[in-house]
């Protein structure tokens, strides 16, 4: 008797334990992993980190003359600076266009991102693929040339880029992107080191998170068929609110695809220049 | 021997009859907002997966969100939110359980002001909390709650950055909105 009542007791404990509460369920376990990278750009090179539908990003970007300058020269600052606008506006999560323009040569550059693959929180979809294109013109005035200025045609270029990335942790953050750019005519007016037309490079990118909002990060872009030095770039990014900066040293005074791949580059510690980028989000949607 | 396994049955049995009678009402689309009021941004954030469960016989009540449907309109302010501040990886629900202390029989359309007492839970810190709200029977199987309460998100460890372009509020004002209908098990 005793036992059936002991019975009846645990049973009751254990049917009400077994409802005591809900069972925690995720609403959606598949969802995309998020912040692989603190922002579209990641030191120059574009990233997998797409945009929300029908939001506008903005990012200034900057290099600065050679730290090796010392003091008298500011550490590069008082060379001035090249300057790069970019808008990028996001038709929906996959699909994104923008437009930039930099200093050096006066350059115009229209690019589109598409987001192919995008890695899975679950792990079951483990790495995030994307598509970049640009084709881009240089518009300075070559009237002080003793031949003809270049024609709009030999004055284009383009670029386009695969990018391959993974978040592997809360902290790592690594993407590998195989580049061209291939310029129509590469004269020696432009503010390139290559005479070639097409230059390969493979480019990587690294995040390491050191807190919740802010980053160190890495460039590297080996070039594939040139002997131009290759381009190193090592900083920290940090995020305040809607904002991403990111600080940097780099070898290259160059900011968008084309250029960086043939603009050459200063060696590394002895050339680094300071850099620095300011990415907004606009959104337009609610607030 | 055999009488055991009769009265086993028969607790069994009896056990289940009374499953069936409990009052328990549930719902996985309970509204959520939060409303953050710094003193130059105010912006709210809203889900409309809330889980729920209210036992009106034995009084308990749960409810969890997973904290990803979490929605405040900027996409990248809802990352930030995700992984710098609730790091929902690790802790991806809020949860309230506890227990219905003032109650009384639920007249149609009457709201009954009831308070529970329980345990809440986020970013993996459990606070007691005290909560007070109305209950109103819409039909003989569904039951409106609604109620609100304040998280203070430094009791909960949940950092506010001081170098923000956006600011967020320390304090938090929760509303929940659930129709939870009868279920039979």
């Amino acid at each position: 008797m005793n036992r059936s009542i002991l019975l009846t007791l645990a049973l009751l404990l254990v049917q009400g334990i077994s409802l005591a509460q809900l069972e925690r369920k995720l609403a959606n376990a598949d969802r995309a992993t998020e912040l692989t990278f603190h922002a579209p750009r990641h030191i120059n090179l574009l990233t997998v980190e797409p945009l929300d539908k029908k939001v506008l990003h903005f990012a200034i970007m900057h290099t600065f003359g050679p730290v090796s300058g010392g003091l008298r020269n500011l550490y590069g600052l008082d060379n001035g600076a090249n300057i790069q606008f970019s808008f990028e506006y996001a038709f929906d999560e996959r699909f994104s266009v923008g437009a930039s323009r930099s200093g050096r040569d006066k350059f115009y550059n229209l690019f589109g991102r598409y987001h192919l693959v995008k890695q899975t929180e679950s792990g079951s979809v483990p790495i995030s693929v994307s598509l970049m294109g640009a084709a881009g013109v240089n518009t300075v005035d070559y009237g002080f040339l003793q031949e003809a200025a270049p024609t709009f045609s030999e004055r284009s270029s383009f670029a386009g880029q695969l990018m391959v990335a993974r978040k592997f942790s809360e902290k790592l953050s690594l993407q590998l992107s195989p580049m061209f750019a291939y310029f129509t005519e590469p004269l020696p007016a432009y503010l390139i080191e290559g005479e070639q037309q097409l230059y390969l490079g493979l480019g990587f990118s690294g995040k390491y998170k050191i807190t919740g909002k802010s980053s160190l990060t890495l460039q590297w872009i080996p070039n594939l068929n040139s002997d131009l030095r290759n381009n190193l770039g090592l900083g920290i990014d940090l995020e305040a609110g809607g904002h991403v900066f990111q600080l940097y040293f780099v070898t290259s005074q160059n900011l968008n695809e084309q250029y960086l791949l043939a603009g050459g580059n200063g060696s590394p510690g002895e050339e680094f220049r300071l850099g620095f980028n300011v990415n907004r989000i606009f959104a337009s949607g609610r607030k | 021997m055999r009488r055991m396994v009769l009265r086993f049955l028969s607790l069994i049995l009896l056990l289940l009859a009374s499953e069936a009678s409990a009052q328990r009402f549930q719902t996985e689309a309970g509204e959520v907002v939060f409303l953050s009021t710094a003193a130059l941004n105010e912006f709210t954030g809203e889900s409309s997966q809330l889980n729920g469960l209210l036992d009106l016989e034995s009084g308990l009540i749960d409810f969890y969100i997973d904290l990803n449907t979490l929605d405040t309109g900027i996409g990248l302010r809802d990352r930030h939110m995700r992984d710098n501040y609730l790091e929902t990886k690790k802790y991806p629900f809020a949860e309230f359980s506890g227990n219905l202390e003032k109650s009384g029989p639920l007249e149609m359309n009457e709201p009954l002001e009831v308070e529970a007492r329980g345990t809440f839970t986020l970013h993996g810190k459990e606070k007691f909390l005290n909560i007070t709200g109305t209950l109103t029977q819409l039909t003989a199987s569904e039951i409106l709650l609604e109620t609100g309460f304040e998280v203070v998100l430094g009791d909960f460890d949940i950092e506010i950055p001081k170098l923000m372009f956006y600011e967020l509020s320390e304090t938090q004002t929760v509303t929940i909105q659930a129709r939870l209908k009868k279920t039979d098990l």
